[in-house]
């Protein structure tokens, strides 16, 4: 079929895209989930692209996807909700959580204030709501892509960045619009997952990033979930990698350092030698399964905006 | 006889399932019957335990020169929760039904609680089946740690009785008692409201699922009862396993909190990941400056070391709160971060060797 082909050409480029200076990546792009093992530093990653394309002029939402906010702590923020709140940092931030959203779109159809309280009101409703399989998933995906479906209320940003669950969560959370299509056809919910599910899937307007650290398990789960994230929703994701040791010194400075120990720094070399060459294996393992990682360094500090900020720079230069 | 239990807590990310080998392996060492069973362990590591991702059998793991006997498995939550229901449902043609309905296919792991049920299911399994005087349960990736202990509350309120009764029409099959007597007024304009909003093939497919599981509501309760007491037992023990970074510190600090809160035994910390191995975890002086200062590679080196240490330093510091905060009844474990990922058998060995030491076999319960 000439349009999957055009999709899978589009793919090749975007997964091997990653060298590429990250905001040609970003591109006209309308959501990005950044996703990784849990650990790697998914929150700072997206907080780093948001503000980046902040930057850019662009209008940007970061949008925490749970119950509970990492940013808060992050960022000493005095408060976190579900409506966006403006940032200081040219950015905002909004707090996503399944029952809030589906209340939300509730209000916004049912439009009659005292039914919207039946329904939320009522215990057995709200137990409903909370178990019913499926239901969350479709709620939070259904806010993510309702700017772009114009469906419920405006939400109009150029960019939502999400900072997503652990990838098998995430996967798991992308895997339900198709789970729920499969499961119900006909009717509003037929309806609404696959219009988020044809949101999913468009190279154009949805971007995947998988963060890992160059360890063994992240670099598995890494391969792992892009694999997956490919077969199911056609799109593989770029790879960032995190934390990576970034000591400056060449393979030259290294031997030269080796060959004439003094300054009571012999014990330091040898161990930046293996880690740069423990790097460098996972470096080569990634590309094997196709995937040349962006490499973010390690950052000595524990300000969080220096953090975010070096991590920004990180990820233009690179 | 009766297995004494252990259980890895901790956020995704922080070593859970490593720990918990390695504590498997310390524990044959000591000569135990013992049973580790994980939850999505990387795939290196279950090669090195000798598991079959798609078994879900006890499995033993060979080690060399170990007077006990280790077992372990995997937790496929999915084959867990079918045989559950296979094995309790009385009435063959519900079971047949929830099998059959679709969104339990697509979506049965998605249910709220379910993964914690399942985890805590097969552990009572484990137990029932008397072979192990140890199991180690390492918990599912929840974002929030604590998210395992509450399960119950989530998994109780999907089985809730009168959320299936509405489902039961009196007699008849599907979709025929929504609007039943037994609900309220507002309960039916709630319902008659979701209808709109998603549709009548949804509502009846989710009618379909709690009717059919209704079946298996009661027993559903009463091992997901019976399993949270034998955590509360005293014989059952909680290690809580974090990373060496601020978040998830406090992170972990929470964590004691709340299970001593809700009445676990808790017992442990181990700190992964504290610092590199080679270089120790507390500050050390600077290098020396020396006269043979003309080396640029020598100078970028000392420079990066500098950044390196100051990093290390202030990280130490964020430990010693740490301690202070978790206080001195509770054992501390600190693992260098390694220059290899362990998943071999030996690496696993190495690090039971220490965890192994007196206060943390205390921990563990095995003496």
């Amino acid at each position: 079929m000439p349009q999957n082909q055009a999709r899978d050409e589009a793919n090749v480029v975007t997964a091997g895209a990653s060298l590429r200076p990250f905001n040609d990546w970003c591109g006209n792009l309308r959501i990005v989930f950044v996703t990784g093992k849990g650990g790697v530093g998914k929150s700072l990653i997206s907080a780093a692209i948001a503000t980046e394309q902040a930057k850019l002029g662009k209008r940007v939402l970061l949008a925490e996807i749970g119950d509970t906010s990492y940013f808060k702590d992050f960022w000493r923020l005095p408060s976190v909700s579900y409506q966006p709140m403006r940032l200081d940092r040219g950015f905002d931030f909004a707090l996503w959580n399944g029952e809030t959203a589906l209340r939300e779109y509730v209000l916004h159809y049912l439009k009659v204030e005292r039914l919207f309280e039946l329904f939320f009101e009522n215990k057995v409703m709200r137990s409903l709501i909370n178990v019913a399989p499926g239901l969350n998933e479709i709620a939070i995906l259904g806010k993510i892509t309702s700017g772009i479906r114009k469906a419920g209320p405006p939400l109009n940003y150029d960019l939502i960045v999400v900072d997503c669950y652990a990838t098998g969560h995430a996967l798991s959370l992308l895997r339900t619009p198709k789970g729920m299509m499969n499961a119900i056809q006909m009717g509003p919910m037929g309806n609404q997952s696959r219009d988020i599910e044809a949101v999913l899937v468009n190279p154009d307007l949805v971007g995947y990033l998988a963060v890992t650290l160059l360890e063994e398990m992240p670099v598995v789960e890494t391969i792992d979930f892009s694999r997956q994230l490919k077969a199911e929703l056609g799109i593989a994701p770029v790879v960032i990698a995190n934390k990576v040791l970034s000591s400056g010194l060449s393979e030259s400075d290294i031997a030269e350092l080796k060959s004439h120990p003094r300054g009571g720094v012999s014990d330091f070399v040898k161990y930046v030698e293996a880690i740069n060459s423990r790097q460098s294996d996972f470096i080569r393992q990634l590309a094997a399964a196709g995937y040349q990682a962006k490499r973010i360094p390690l950052i000595f500090s524990n300000d969080a905006d220096r953090l975010v900020e070096e991590t920004g720079e990180a990820l233009r230069h690179g | 006889m009766s297995s004494k239990i252990v259980v890895c807590a901790g956020s995704g990310g922080v070593g859970k399932t490593t720990c918990a080998a390695a504590l498997g392996v310390r524990a044959a060492q000591l000569g135990r019957r013992v049973l580790v069973l994980t939850v999505d362990p990387a795939r290196r590591l279950a090669t090195a335990l000798g598991l079959d991702l798609s078994d879900p059998n006890d499995r033993e793991v060979k080690l060399q020169g170990v007077s006990g006997k280790m077992s372990a498995a995997v937790i496929d939550s999915k084959h867990v929760f079918d045989t559950f229901i296979r094995r309790h449902s009385n009435q063959a043609e519900l079971v047949a039904r929830i099998m059959k309905n679709r969104l339990y296919q697509q979506l049965s792991t998605t249910l709220s609680g379910s993964q914690e049920f399942t985890a805590v299911e097969r552990l009572l399994e484990a137990v029932e089946s008397n072979q192990y005087d140890l199991i180690i349960l390492d918990t599912p990736p929840t974002k929030h740690a604590v998210d395992f202990f509450t399960a119950p509350q989530r998994i109780n309120a999907l089985f809730q009785d009168s959320i299936t009764r509405w489902f039961m029409a009196p007699g008849s099959g599907l979709g025929g008692g929504i609007f039943s007597g037994l609900i309220s007024r507002g309960t039916k304009l709630a319902l008659k409201s979701l209808e709109t909003l998603t549709g009548g093939p949804f509502i009846e497919e989710l009618v379909d699922f709690f009717a059919a599981i209704r079946s298996v509501q009661k027993v559903l309760q009463e091992r997901s009862s019976r399993a949270y007491d034998l955590l509360r037992n005293p014989d059952t023990r909680f290690i809580v396993v974090t990373s060496f970074d601020q978040a998830k510190l406090l992170e972990a600090c929470y964590l004691k909190d709340e299970l001593k809160r809700l009445g676990f035994r808790f017992e442990a910390v181990v700190i992964n990941r504290a610092f590199p191995i080679g270089l120790s975890a507390e500050a050390e002086t600077h290098p020396s400056p020396s006269s043979d200062s003309n080396s640029v590679a020598l100078d970028k080196v000392r420079k990066f070391y500098k950044s390196f240490k100051e990093y290390y330093a202030f990280r130490y510091s964020l430990y010693e709160d740490f301690v202070k905060n978790v206080g001195s009844e509770v054992v501390m474990v600190r693992v260098p971060e390694y220059q290899k990922d362990i998943y071999g058998t030996e690496d696993l060995v190495s690090l039971a060797t220490l965890l192994g030491s007196p206060s943390a076999d205390k921990a563990e319960g095995m003496k």
